[in-house]
């Protein structure tokens, strides 16, 4: 079942802890420059996690995603640059303000399916974009808000990369709780077959609206710390690339398994770190990766490792 | 001012038509969104930019010569593409087919850059089409009218086509119900491949007629993808006449509105779309409009 529940078994616990203090070791032995690559790949694990929440548990495609990432960000730092708030109590606001974005576009888009339901979430997002690229007053428009706090609070590099697989490790358990918990059950009952959960007293567009908006907080908690991590944010956090990329970080990693979402992000930021030791053309590289694994391997990494014994057994969702 | 905005409106209305039909056409049968549309129809204008100077730079035949070689280079970049890729994942989760497109998009906007570098080209409108018409104190350039009549002649050709030929009504019936006319003894994978090359074709001239009205660089992929996306929406994925509507709808809408609000056209128009999915959403429940 999940990372929390008794169903986990030691050899997987195991490789979980091997991989954390791997992480750490990584970061605490090679120079800077790899505590930054790994800061941002561990944030935008989360980020991808928050989308997978919602793809492989609640059977919700999100054109929109990074509409909560960019709001998360947003949401920190204005409140540190212009409600002046000390940058320890801001960090809430960051995803407080995604998740009642999430509130605010969940309650329409919900009311919609499938492709539609994207196509409002993609509404949304766009909406979005262009409130934070044309308001200048406030969001600076696209020259976005820099300057208003040291970057990554002042810590150094692999201080900060600690901090923020910290960070993802609670918020990982946080969604491991989530998915074994009821709520999760219903989560997942009405992204199988919503006519049948319905059926049995479920009442699908609440549980959906409820799945919407906690994924948009975790997407916020990332926007947060990218926020921290440049120490500015700009427009482009709400755009369609920060959303596409999540998106394939989520089929790179594999769609329906609780891993996904962080599996992917893994693989898509190392190979977007050293495909220019390849080839000049990230475009044309990454094109083809997803062509391969759309066609060979429709369900990611994540299936590999189940192939291995180390996977969700019971965790298809 | 008002009427040349509005004639712009009209010609960027049907250049958006061109685009989304083929994306509506091409999800009505096979139920695929075709993100790399946007990346097709930036093809046809690079494409074009090519092109025209090797026939008969200047003149109107040359141009329009150009134009129908880019779309028919496309529309074989688009057919090998559906049949080297898409083909393989039929009948798996919608998910999937979508990220293949998305791969698409990024092979493409790749290679344009590599081809024809990161800046913005112009391609030259044709001599004979500089000129404008001067009806009282306004002046209404040639070149909007004119594509927008090349427009409606492509949309008058195609629609002729779907109403009165057996592939049009292979169409038709493969929007209704594909897995019947499979039945009948069609070949499903030739109409899928079919609707495919025409809507990369129809991608590709649009891009190539709209070349000269603005810059063409590699970012145009995106913006163009997302305001088809929002045609379909407003007209119902696969309704290929609700497509015509929402494309006057927002091509005037862009062209009147960046007259008077010009930072927020654009949201005005994502607006729209919001309201017409909500408002159909209060109605009955899912399934596309046709």
């Amino acid at each position: 079942m999940s990372l929390l529940s008794n169903q986990m078994s030691p050899a997987r616990w195991a490789v979980l802890l091997a991989a954390v203090v791997g992480l750490e070791l990584a970061n605490r032995l090679t120079g800077a420059g790899t505590s930054l690559m790994l800061a941002e790949m561990l944030i935008l694990a989360i980020f991808a996690a928050s989308l997978n929440l919602l793809m492989s548990y609640g059977h919700m495609v999100s054109f929109g995603h990074a509409a909560f990432f960019g709001l998360g960000a947003y949401g920190f730092t204005l409140a540190v640059s212009r409600a002046g708030l000390p940058v320890e109590l801001a960090l809430l606001f960051g995803p407080l303000l995604a998740g009642f974005g999430g509130l605010v576009f969940g309650a329409l888009c919900v009311r919609l399916t499938e492709i539609y339901f994207a196509m409002l979430t993609l509404a949304c997002a766009q909406i979005t974009y262009t409130v934070l690229f044309q308001w200048y007053d406030v969001t600076g428009g696209d020259t976005g808000i820099t300057g208003f706090m040291p970057a990554r609070f002042g810590l150094s590099e692999a201080n900060f990369t600690t901090l923020v697989l910290v960070v993802l490790a609670v918020c990982l358990a946080l969604m491991a709780r989530l998915v074994a918990s009821p709520l999760g059950l219903a989560i997942r009952a009405v992204g199988q077959d919503r006519w049948r959960a319905e059926a049995l007293g479920l009442a699908p567009r609440r549980v959906q609206l409820v799945a919407f908006v906690i994924s948009a907080a975790f997407a916020g908690v990332a926007g947060t710390l990218f926020a921290a991590f440049q120490g500015a944010a700009f427009p482009d956090y709400a755009g369609l690339g920060f959303t596409l990329e999540a998106l394939i970080m989520v089929v790179l990693g594999g769609l329906h398994s609780f891993w996904g979402g962080v599996l992917g992000a893994v693989l898509f930021t190392q190979l977007r770190h050293w495909a220019p030791v390849l080839t000049g053309h990230w475009g044309l590289l990454l094109g083809i990766v997803l062509l391969i694994f759309v066609i060979a391997l429709p369900h990611g990494v994540a299936a590999l490792g189940a192939r291995l014994g180390l996977g969700p057994k019971g965790d298809r969702a | 001012m008002i009427w040349v905005q509005l004639v712009n409106g009209l010609m960027e209305g049907m250049m958006l038509f061109l685009i989304a039909s083929g994306l509506t056409l091409i999800f009505g049968v096979s139920r695929i969104v075709n993100f790399a549309h946007g990346s097709l129809y930036m093809l046809g204008a690079f494409l074009t930019y090519a092109f025209v100077p090797l026939i008969a730079p200047g003149t109107v035949a040359g141009f329009f010569a150009a134009v129908l070689a880019a779309g028919l280079v496309t529309a074989v970049i688009g057919t090998a593409f559906e049949v080297l890729a898409l083909r393989r994942i039929y009948g798996r989760d919608s998910l999937m087919q979508l990220i293949i497109t998305v791969a698409l998009v990024f092979i493409i906007r790749d290679l344009v850059r590599w081809i024809w570098g990161p800046n913005s080209l112009m391609v030259p409108v044709p001599d004979a089409l500089l000129g404008a018409w001067v009806v009282g104190e306004t002046w209404f350039p040639l070149f909007p009218f004119v594509i927008f009549a090349a427009g409606l002649v492509v949309v008058v050709a195609m629609i002729g086509t779907i109403r009165f030929t057996r592939a049009g009504i292979l169409l038709r019936a493969a929007t209704d119900d594909r897995g019947m006319v499979a039945l009948l003894g069609s070949n499903e994978k030739l109409i899928f491949t079919g609707v495919f090359a025409a809507g990369s074709f129809l991608a590709g001239i649009a891009g190539g007629m709209a070349a000269p009205y603005g810059d063409v660089n590699y970012l145009l992929d995106t913006t163009v993808i997302v305001s088809a996306f929002i045609v379909c929406v407003i007209g119902g994925m696969g309704n290929l006449y609700g497509a015509l509507a929402g494309a006057m709808v927002v091509g005037l809408t862009k062209a009147v509105g960046v007259m008077y609000f010009p930072r927020l056209s654009m949201m005005l128009i994502f607006l729209i779309m919001a309201a017409v999915l909500v408002a159909r959403s209060m109605g009955r429940q899912g399934g596309p409009a046709r």
